[in-house]
């Protein structure tokens, strides 16, 4: 039987993503359920909202939104379990969360393929169902690949860190000139930042972010 | 600074100041281009969020509680991702438990034992019940009622493949399922000997269930 340490919770919470995926390995390796219980539960509570959240800004309700979130989270890390190289384990969780809202939506379609819409069959929409709100789906998907064209479009790798700094990232613009170094200011971080936006909404107004 | 940097600013100090951080109401104050902007960034900054510190309390109380328990059943488990799965799908379909039951048990033409239809299902939700053991004719039957197909929930229930029993003080309790031990191995002659007796006194419902094919 492999040797298998018990950690505390506080021991738990100080660990990497992947080192938390290793020891539920060796717990479930060693039979101690009971010390899986809560290294499972510091990675479903850290991730939760952030799944929730970005499922939110592209399914209607919030129980669509928690139902995909659930999924993602549980086939994230169950998949860890099965042989596969899953890499960092955040970018696995949230690649996952977003098949699983594609997934969501194709199968919606497929459903109303076969059924039909409420506005033929007004006052009934229990039965029917709604119909998709297309415009709000293609919103945010959308928007996503605005973004992630606009970061694969910078070319100077410090201009990259401060959007993850201070764009996508927690920190003031100050700081991320501070971090970033090299004669990065704080104002050249706010222009950064502009343009990197204004760069999105042209991909958005141009409504094609193929190459 | 523009309305979408304002927003996406007060969005990342609601979220790191910890609670819900729903986005909506943040998106909900622009419009247009503006708001599918927002949109965007918010997506991005919440994907390249680091994990929260857990907070136990918080836990106990929040949504993922129920969620963590299903994906601790799973990898415990020798149903694969059935106790993540089988309930959501059955949540889906608006269905409650009695009542899949009911419609799984009339499917397989067990309606005088629905009883026992209903906790080898309970089993197969808790994770309680090898997937090897349930027959194709029970898995189309499930995913007629709850709109998936049997190859998709044969393969949730293959992964993970199961575990080494377990050794702590709850494995006693993991026993306890309807006809004999969950996934343990027989330990030796004489239980093997105890398993066939038992497998000669099966019925139809513990051969679809536990006879496989």
């Amino acid at each position: 039987m492999a040797e298998f340490e018990e950690l505390s919770e506080r021991q738990l919470g100080d660990l990497s993503d992947e080192q938390l995926v290793d020891y539920l390995r060796r717990a479930r390796e060693a039979g101690r359920h009971d010390a899986m219980k809560p290294a499972v539960a510091v990675l479903v509570y850290g991730y939760w909202d952030n799944l929730v959240n970005r499922a939110r800004l592209k399914l209607r309700s919030d129980a669509d939104a928690e139902d995909v979130a659930a999924e993602a989270v549980a086939s994230a890390i169950v998949s860890a379990f099965d042989g596969k190289s899953v890499g960092e384990f955040r970018s696995w969780l949230h690649t996952i969360l977003s098949r699983r809202i594609a997934d969501w939506w194709e199968a919606k379609e497929q459903k109303l393929d076969k059924t039909r819409l409420p506005s033929e069959h007004q006052g009934d929409e229990e039965v029917w169902g709604r119909e998709p709100s297309v415009d709000f789906e293609g919103e945010a998907l959308f928007a996503r690949q605005c973004v992630r064209r606009a970061l694969e479009e910078l070319e100077d790798p410090r201009h990259r860190r401060v959007i993850d700094l201070y764009v996508l990232g927690r920190n003031s613009a100050a700081e991320a000139a501070g971090l970033v170094g090299d004669g990065m200011t704080e104002a050249n971080v706010h222009q950064i930042s502009s343009r990197f936006q204004r760069r999105v909404r042209e991909l958005l107004e141009g409504g094609d972010t193929s190459d | 600074m523009t309305d979408v940097e304002r927003l996406l600013t007060e969005y990342k100090e609601a979220h790191q100041g910890g609670g819900d951080a729903d986005p909506r109401p943040y998106l909900a104050r622009v419009s247009g281009v503006d708001r599918e902007l927002l949109a965007g960034l918010i997506d991005a900054y919440l994907e390249e969020a680091p994990r929260r510190p857990f907070a136990a309390a918080a836990f106990a109380s929040s949504r993922a509680a129920p969620v963590a328990e299903d994906v601790e059943r799973s990898l415990a488990g020798a149903g694969g991702m059935w106790p993540a799965l089988l309930p959501r799908l059955r949540a889906r379909a608006r269905l409650r438990r009695s009542e899949l039951v009911a419609q799984l048990a009339a499917r397989l033409g067990a309606q005088g034992q629905q009883d026992k239809v209903g906790l080898y299902y309970h089993q197969m939700e808790q994770g309680l019940l090898p997937e090897s053991g349930v027959s194709e004719t029970v898995l189309e039957a499930l995913g007629k009622i709850v709109d998936s197909t049997a190859s998709a929930l044969r393969k949730a229930g293959q992964m993970p493949a199961p575990g080494p029993p377990r050794t702590d003080e709850g494995a006693v309790f993991a026993r306890a399922t309807y006809g004999e031990p969950a996934a343990a191995a027989p330990a030796d002659e004489s239980e093997l000997a105890a398993r066939e007796r038992r497998a000669e006194e099966w019925d139809e419902v513990d051969r679809l269930f536990q006879g496989g094919a």
